[in-house]
Order: structure tokens, then C-alpha cells, then sequence
């Protein structure tokens, strides 16, 4: 089962992307702030993370850049959940290989579907 | 001697006489003659005399001789003469006088002109068409550092401190065109100042462009309101979602059938319901700041006890500050002193400042709220141990928009909620608020209500 680390501040955006994952099959991980999510994602190495851009603490954005540097984690497929549409440029979410950017309000739906796609293997 | 010889003698008697008489008589004429030449000679140099006399003094000269002398001609002509060039003299005076005025009035309009260009508030500076200064103001002179008593026909380029400003108007003078209008930041003592510079045109009678009028208008201010009315809307936006974003997405879980129990049904209803609630809390903070300030509110005043408004307000804040393990403790002792309020209001202002305080502290710490009378006013104090303001934000923190860049990420905020707490005390319950802090110890937020009088409170009793 692939493991899927989700990250908000706001609780009850975790709670509903969770529990979306999990009935899609998926193994999820929490984490309510940027740093114990770095954390967290080095320790378990999940196969994808859902992140909030704005956090308290370390940002969504600066904890992808940390990610990036670690060896374990620098390929870890990212999709990125944002209230402010236009807040990260095209040429960041493509040096930080951001899969995708779901602005909020999102559908869990979509969400889904999108990490279904960034976890298709590429053809060869 | 014969008698023919008598009438002979007779007749050479009377011709002898007659000769005499003759000549007694043409001597006479001559004499008569000469004396009136000489009369006539000395009357022309009297006149002309009186005549010399008489132009050297304002009134009008008149040349006069006796009629139907040989100098009457003469005398009229000069006469016709006089009178012309008395005329040329009154014309020339009267053009002199004008002059003169002129002079004055131009002299007063310049004087104006310099006055209005001082007075003005925007930075000014009039160049010919060589680019030298003809004249400038004492902005300008403050903006762009130069000795204004010293400024006159000198070069812009040689006289402005800043070189991108003389180049623009050595370019509007160039380029021919009647308004050129730039943006300009510039540092002035330190500071990056925002300019709205507008170059207009002099021309001439033929339309030839003579000088450029260059006005330079200080809106750092309006940059400032700007950018902090951007970020206000960039707040905003992002608070609305937040709650939005729970809304939308719990709904789509229940129309999907991913509640797969009714015990989670219940809870994901009730997450729509909260998160309603907390969106509609949002908006009706937005519009009650803009209400105040545009002094559309209705006010309900009414007497109310201050110590009641707090449990209510603890009472309502007990489960948020539970969430985040903050200890919320209650005034040690009750006022039971009223206060004239609009009870929602200041509700709402409690709840502003308990909310910010648990925000702003991290778990495990404490929130404390205190009340007590001092003279004629009742003092709230919210005081907390979260990671208070740097001593740089403390004046501006009930600023509207304002937002401690360094608390930015401690906690979410649209930079409304101390703005709110400032417009219901002091602008409509004409109290005060204060703040203290030390960074990283914690702050205190509070506000001073003026106490009921006692006739008020008997008469409403009534």
C-alpha cells in the first residue's frame, strides 16, 4: 500500500483529504506544520505528499526545498494545495518538481485523481 | 527886385519851406519808423525770452506778438510748433506713467507667481529651453538637496543631486511633447520615496517649446495604503477559503458516499456547519470595520455589567483555547460596576483579544483576563505568555491591515480583528486602548471603558 503523507494546518483540511485517501486505498501520514512534516517525511519516506502552501512555521514551499536536498526524498512526487492562486510561479513548482497545485476550495475528488496520475509509472 | 519877382520869391519861399518841412517830416518817419523796429525787436526777445522761459516749465507756452506785426507769421508757426510738442510731451508722459505701472504690476505678478510656486506642496521646477533653472521651490529644493538662493540659471543636470530626474526633463524638453508623466522612487534621507512626476510644456506665442513646468508629487502614502489594501485582500481571500475550502470539500465527501457511517456523517455536518459559522464570523468583522469607519453602525447602548460580558465571552472562547492546551483563567474578583455599552460590541472586543492571545501563545502556555476600576473608568486586561511584539510593531499593531511580519507565521489573521477592538472602543464608546509587550514574554491588550454615571443609571432603571 502506498503511503501518503498529508499536511495542513488546518485540521479539518488533513481530516478530509485522509480520509478520502484512505477509502481510496491509500496509507496516510499527518502532519500539522511544515517542520514535523520534513520530519516525518525523511523518517517514513511516503511515496507522495499532499502539502498546504501557507503555514505557520516553515512554509509548504520552503519545506518541498528542504525535501529537495535530501537524498531520500528529492524524487518524492509533491502536490500542492494553495488558498492564494497565483502565489507560486511555474518556474518554482518546476525546479521543486511540483507535480501539481490545487488551489483551495479543492475537491477531495480531484485530489485523489491527481495523486492517482503522479503515481503512475512512468511508461518506458 | 521887381514885382515879378515877388511871386518868384514867393513861390522859392514856400518850395524852401516845403523842402524843410519834407524834411522835417521824413526824418520824423525814419525816427518813428526805427523806434518801432526797435519796439517790435525788443517785444521778439521778451518773447523769445518768456518763450525760453516758459518751456522749461509744464504749462503750456504760448508765443505772443503784437497783431499784424511783421513777426505774426512767425510767431503763429512757433506757436503751432509749441503746441505740437506740448502734445508729444503729455503723450510721452502719459506713456511713461502707463509704463510705470506696468513695471509695478508685473513686478507684483512675478512676486505672486513666485508666492503660489512656494506655496505649493509638490516639489516644483520651471527650466528654460538651455535646461537651467529658472525658477524652483522649496520642496524641491529639500527633495533634491540644492541651495535654492543659488539655483537660479543654473544647469539641472550640475544643480540636481538626483540624475535620472535631471535627465527626464532635459527628455521632456527633447522630445517636444506637451505632458510626459513618469513614476519616480527616489531615496530621500534613507528612505524610498515615491514620486508621480508630471512634465509639462512652455510655449511661446509660435508654439515653440520655450521651458519645461516639472511637478513632482509625494504618494508614498497612497503606495503604502496600497500595497497594504493588497495584502489585505491577499489575507482575506486566503481566510475565506480556509473555511470555504472545509465547506466544499465535506459536502463533495458526503454527496460522494465517503462517510461510510452515520456516526461520521453527523461529524462531517457538523464540521460544514462550524466552518459556515466561522466564514460568517470573518465577513461580519470586514463589514463591521467598514461600518464604523463610515459611521453607518447602529449602536445599541445599553447599562450592562462588564463582568457578565467577560464569562459570556470566556465561556465562548474555553473550547478553542482547550484545542491548542491553553489554561484560560477568569478575572480573580468581580466589578459589579455598569458600564453604557453596546453589549455585542464590546463582546466582540473581548473576544477579539482573548482569541488573539491564545493565537499568539503556544500550547501549554496561559491566558489571564483582569478587571478592575480606576477613578472614573473600568480596565480590561488580556494578558498572555505567547511569543509577543517586537518594540518596532507596538504602535502600529491596532493599525488597520497591520499585520507583526515577524508573528506572521505564529497564526493566521487578516490584520482586522485589534483594528475592530480600537473603532468599537474608542469610536463609539469613546474609551481607550493599550498594549504592552516584550518579546518572547507575553503581551497585554486592554481597553478603558468610561463607568456609568449614577443619574444615567437610575434614569434608564426607570
Amino acid at each position: 500500500m502506498e503511503k501518503i503523507l498529508v499536511v495542513d494546518d488546518e485540521i479539518h483540511i488533513v481530516q478530509v483529504v485522509a480520509i478520502k485517501l484512505r477509502n481510496g486505498g491509500y496509507d496516510v501520514i499527518t502532519a500539522d506544520n511544515g517542520q514535523s512534516a520534513y520530519n516525518l517525511a525523511v523518517a517514513e519516506c511516503p511515496d507522495a505528499i499532499i502539502t498546504d502552501l501557507q503555514m505557520p512555521g516553515m512554509s509548504g514551499l520552503e519545506m518541498v526545498e528542504k525535501l529537495r536536498e535530501n537524498e531520500s526524498t528529492a524524487n518524492v512526487p509533491v502536490i500542492m494545495l494553495t488558498a492564494r492562486g497565483f502565489a507560486i510561479e511555474q518556474e518554482e513548482t518546476q525546479s521543486l518538481s511540483i507535480v501539481a497545485c490545487l488551489s483551495k476550495p479543492f475537491s477531495p475528488r480531484e485530489v485523489l485523481g491527481t495523486l492517482k496520475k503522479a503515481l503512475e509509472p512512468i511508461p518506458v | 527886385m521887381g514885382i515879378a519877382s515877388i511871386p518868384g520869391l514867393v513861390l522859392y519861399c514856400l518850395v524852401k519851406l516845403g523842402l524843410n518841412v519834407g524834411g522835417i517830416i521824413l526824418a520824423s518817419l525814419s525816427v518813428l519808423t526805427l523806434c518801432w523796429i526797435g519796439w517790435e525787436a525788443i517785444n521778439l526777445v521778451k518773447n523769445l525770452k518768456e518763450f525760453g522761459s516758459e518751456l522749461d516749465g509744464d504749462s503750456e507756452t504760448h508765443f505772443h506778438v503784437a497783431r499784424g506785426s511783421f513777426l505774426e507769421r512767425l510767431a503763429g508757426k512757433m506757436n503751432v510748433y509749441v503746441k505740437k510738442q506740448d502734445q508729444c510731451k503729455r503723450q510721452m508722459q502719459e506713456q511713461l506713467e502707463t509704463l510705470n505701472i506696468q513695471v509695478q504690476l508685473s513686478q507684483r505678478q512675478a512676486r505672486n507667481t513666485e508666492a503660489i510656486i512656494q506655496s505649493i506642496h509638490d516639489a516644483v521646477i520651471v527650466t528654460d529651453s538651455f535646461n537651467r533653472v529658472v525658477v524652483a521651490n522649496q520642496r524641491a529644493s529639500e527633495l533634491f538637496s540644492f541651495d535654492l538662493s543659488n539655483s537660479q540659471y543654473k544647469e539641472v543636470s550640475e544643480l540636481l543631486g538626483v540624475e535620472k530626474v535631471a535627465a527626464m526633463i532635459m527628455t521632456a524638453i527633447s522630445s517636444k511633447t506637451h505632458h510626459r508623466r513618469n513614476e519616480l522612487e527616489i531615496e530621500v534621507a534613507g528612505e524610498t520615496k515615491y514620486f508621480n512626476s508630471i512634465f509639462s510644456s512652455i510655449t511661446d506665442g509660435t508654439g515653440e517649446i520655450v521651458g519645461v513646468v516639472s511637478v513632482f508629487h509625494d504618494i508614498s502614502r497612497e503606495k503604502e495604503v496600497s500595497q497594504m489594501k493588497n495584502e489585505f485582500v491577499s489575507h482575506v481571500s486566503h481566510e475565506l477559503k480556509t473555511p470555504l475550502a472545509s465547506i466544499t470539500a465535506y459536502a463533495e465527501m458526503l454527496v460522494d458516499g465517503e462517510a461510510q457511517d452515520d456516526e461520521t456523517k453527523e461529524q462531517f455536518l457538523s464540521i460544514i456547519q462550524n466552518q459556515a459559522q466561522r466564514l460568517n464570523r470573518l465577513i461580519e468583522d470586514i463589514l463591521s470595520v467598514s461600518r464604523i469607519e463610515s459611521g453607518l453602525v447602529k449602536v445599541k447602548k445599553e447599562n450592562a455589567s462588564v463582568a457578565l460580558l467577560i464569562r459570556d465571552s470566556f465561556e465562548m472562547i474555553k473550547s478553542f483555547a482547550a484545542d491548542k492546551n491553553i489554561t484560560v483563567t477568569q478575572p480573580s474578583s468581580v466589578v459589579y460596576d455598569q458600564v453604557r455599552v453596546d453589549k455585542d460590541m464590546i463582546s466582540q472586543v473581548i473576544i477579539n483579544l482573548l482569541s488573539n492571545a491564545v493565537k499568539y501563545t503556544q500550547p501549554g502556555g496561559d491566558v489571564r483576563i483582569e478587571a478592575e476600576v480606576l477613578e472614573d473608568v473600568i480596565s480590561v486586561k488580556v494578558i498572555d505568555s505567547g511569543v509577543g511584539i517586537p518594540a518596532a510593531d507596538i504602535d502600529r499593531v491596532f493599525d488597520k491591515f497591520y499585520r507583526v511580519i515577524a508573528n506572521n507565521k505564529v497564526a493566521k489573521g487578516t490584520g482586522l480583528g485589534l483594528n475592530l477592538v480600537r473603532q468599537i472602543v474608542e469610536k463609539v464608546h469613546s474609551g481607550r486602548v493599550f498594549v504592552e509587550s516584550v518579546e518572547g514574554h507575553g503581551s497585554t491588550f486592554g481597553f478603558e471603558l468610561p463607568l456609568c454615571n449614577n443619574k444615567e443609571t437610575v434614569a434608564t432603571n426607570q
